[in-house]
């Protein structure tokens, strides 16, 4: 009896490697990992969220040969989820998220022209594209982008009667109307300094300064004059009491919070901030404007962009038909028939041209915003030191708000990346 | 016979196996790896690569944080075990009592240690927010305060926040072990004691203190190695923020290996802490062991 349980299990495992041994052949599995944007990630591509059915469905559907091994996997995991696998040589083919220059220059992504096929290459917004480029090379493409504007409360501005700021100075005014007219009850301008985004702090008033991370040679220039004084004159906001009381550790999701509750009555945020505010149950009547910028210097939006990037895998037996199922992986996201769909069910803006109409015919809101993106400044994120530089104006900033010198903070972290 | 003999020799490491496999699986083996790459060069995205000695340690100890960040473990540590022992072991003292709805109290008790850390975090962010914070609202509404108070004014306040949180989710642990060390002792040697003349004090002393010794050493030590592990409340409610100020070791080399991307010198204070916490539990308990035995 037990010799025939034994020789049943042996024939069982034989069978079960069967289709196994057949699919090495002709069948090709990517690894794909999608960061989860929002509630409707999972659902859109592994759940009903793509009308009634998602989009690893439809893909294997249209693409026989082609399995997708995807996973959605949170902003917090993330980093750690695909370090891991790194360290265990096991990268995913596929990976959607923020940065890319640290893989690129430790050799393992793949150059986009390997795998991205010419015309969706061409669809790209150039000035996207622009962003993921180390040594002349394309090592990532956009899957979307957001754009940050200041948004106010408008009722709170008809009742002091005052017109939204323009400068820095006006800026002071206005916050100081605002805190006497109500007493205090109302923060007149929102702040985020805290360890998730203070960075993008640094870029909205040194870059409204003329400054900003990098100089005209792109070389780092943390420490500039402009730079100084722009990090001095955020700083002086929250001393002089016209910003939420706690900038370190007050998230742009607290701001946008208090905006939604009528407590804030100006807040730098995304395109998403009406969408947020209506599912917070907000009724707040609010208009668009921009950065205010330092007198006789022009303001400039900060644009926030992720990546698609292909992982290199030596043990793949075929190079060639994987990066053409990369390419056709590439091709299905971005078909405009899925991709409206995706930007549209998440907020955010299209990174290619042949989204556009559909975009704009849906919502003409998406039309101002698509200017905005274009006069937008980016993050030097293709540059290595991008980690160091970011957690260390964070750092500055925080310091700053705690009574340390700007300068000697600016100084200290330009000597870092100069050493 | 010799064969029983023998059997009767390598028998209980036979049963033993599955437990010394299982440790040695999910244990030594983590432990073994982070040893090695704490001595290993790990680029930004996590490529190992060779043997750099005690690199990554001396770049740990030179980082412009890690004062700050060893003295706030240290308070941490000692403020959240300590206070949490004294509260505790005062509730249970009174949960040991006959009183009318002795069992509803104790199940109360029992919610704060339940419930997430993470959850406990949050639900204290948004108590102590100086926007529509329920305290503030609260007190405005008894009318005990006019205006909203801002309570995270500096740094260190939310430090001390972080370690109030630290030891309400502590003290249901120290009272239910204080409670069964309570619970085991003989109701006739209080009443010998009182009938010698001992007062509250005395009794206290010298045999409440003794007789609840191996339960507080059980929860002092597992305390110290739990709450210096403790990842969720400091992140949830700070971020170690501003700049690492409030940051425990945990929290500051999570950040440093996936914020900062520096996972060399993170891996080496993952092994620091790893020693201190032997060293700490490994001190403590031969004292104890010690002061038993004179006993």
């Amino acid at each position: 009896m037990k010799k025939l349980f034994a020789l049943f299990l042996i024939v069982a495992l034989m069978l079960c490697m069967v289709p196994a041994a057949f699919a090495a052949d002709d069948e090709i599995t990517l690894d794909v990992i999608i960061c989860q944007y929002g509630p409707n990630t999972n659902d859109w591509f592994l759940g009903k969220g793509m009308d009634g059915s998602n989009f690893v469905e439809k893909f294997e559907a249209a693409n026989p040969g082609i399995k997708l091994n995807l996973d959605v996997v949170s902003w917090n995991d993330v980093y750690t989820e695909v370090d891991t696998r790194i360290a265990n040589d096991n990268a995913p083919d596929i990976l959607n998220i923020d940065v890319f220059a640290n893989y690129a220059n430790e050799g393992l992504l793949m150059p986009v022209k390997d795998y991205c096929p010419e015309d969706l290459f061409g669809d790209f917004f150039p000035s996207f594209i622009d962003q993921s480029v180390i040594d002349d090379t394309v090592w990532a493409v956009p899957d979307l982008a957001s754009a940050r504007a200041l948004f106010y409360n408008v009722d709170i501005f008809d009742e002091i009667g005052e017109e939204v700021p323009t400068t820095w100075a006006e800026l002071q005014d206005v916050s100081q109307a605002i805190l006497d007219y109500y007493d205090g009850e109302i923060y007149p301008w929102g702040i985020d300094m805290t360890t998730d985004e203070g960075q993008a702090a640094f870029a909205y008033y040194t870059w409204g300064n003329g400054g900003g991370f990098v100089d005209e040679n792109g070389d780092w220039a943390v420490n500039s004059a402009e730079n100084v004084e722009a990090i001095e004159y955020a700083i002086s906001l929250v001393n002089d009491g016209y910003t939420n009381p706690n900038p370190a550790t007050q998230t742009r999701y607290d701001l946008q919070d208090m905006f939604a509750a009528g407590k804030l009555a100006m807040v730098i945020a995304p395109n998403q901030l009406p969408t947020y505010v209506a599912d917070k149950g907000g009724e707040i009547n609010m208009a668009t404007a921009g950065l205010p910028a330092n007198e006789g210097k022009t303001s400039s939006s900060v644009g926030v962009m992720d990546r698609v990037m292909a992982f290199k895998d030596d043990s793949a037996p075929d190079q060639a038909a994987r990066n053409e199922a990369i390419g056709k992986f590439l091709k299905f996201f971005y078909d405009p028939e899925n991709y409206v769909g995706w930007v549209s069910m998440e907020g955010f803006l299209p990174a290619v041209n042949s989204a556009v109409e559909a975009l704009v015919a849906a919502d003409p809101t998406f039309e101002a915003w698509l200017d905005v993106l274009g006069g937008c400044q980016f993050y030097p994120a293709a540059k290595a030191e991008w980690d160091q530089v970011k957690q260390g104006v964070i750092a500055a900033e925080q310091n700053a708000l705690t009574g340390a010198d700007v300068q000697a903070e600016l100084d200290a972290l330009q000597a870092e990346l100069t050493k | 016979m010799n064969t029983g003999l023998n059997r009767t020799k390598w028998e209980p490491y036979v049963w033993l196996l599955p437990s010394i496999l299982l440790i040695a699986i999910f244990v030594i083996f983590p432990i073994l790896i982070v040893f090695k790459l704490s001595f290993s060069e790990i680029s930004k995205a996590g490529v190992i690569g060779g043997f750099v000695g005690f690199d990554n340690y001396v770049e740990a100890v030179r980082l412009p944080a890690f004062k700050t960040v060893m003295l706030n473990t240290l308070w941490w540590v000692l403020s959240v075990v300590i206070l949490s022992t004294v509260l505790g072991f005062i509730i249970a003292l009174v949960l040991n009592q006959q009183f009318h709805g002795r069992k509803i109290a104790r199940s109360i008790l029992v919610f704060p240690w339940a419930t997430s850390l993470v959850i406990q975090a949050s639900v204290w962010n948004y108590i102590i927010k100086a926007e529509y914070g329920n305290l503030n609202n609260v007190l405005l509404n008894l009318g005990i305060i006019q205006q909203a108070i801002n309570w995270r004014s500096s740094y260190q306040i939310e430090f001390v926040w972080e370690c109030w949180v630290g030891i309400f989710v502590t003290v249901p642990f120290v009272t239910f072990c204080v409670l069964s060390g309570l619970q085991s002792i003989d109701g006739s040697l209080y009443e010998a004691a009182t009938m010698d003349g001992a007062g509250f004090w005395s009794k206290l002393r010298n045999i409440t203190l003794p007789m609840v010794r191996p339960s507080l050493t059980v929860s002092t030590v597992l305390n110290i190695i739990y709450v210096f592990n403790s990842f969720p409340i400091v992140y949830t409610m700070t971020k170690g923020a501003p700049a690492h100020k409030t940051d425990t070791m945990i929290t500051y080399l999570y950040m440093l290996s996936f914020y900062e991307r520096r996972k060399g010198p993170a891996t080496a204070l993952s092994v620091i802490g790893f020693l201190i916490l032997c060293i700490c539990a490994g001190i403590y308990m031969v004292s104890v062991m010690r002061k038993e035995e004179e006993l």
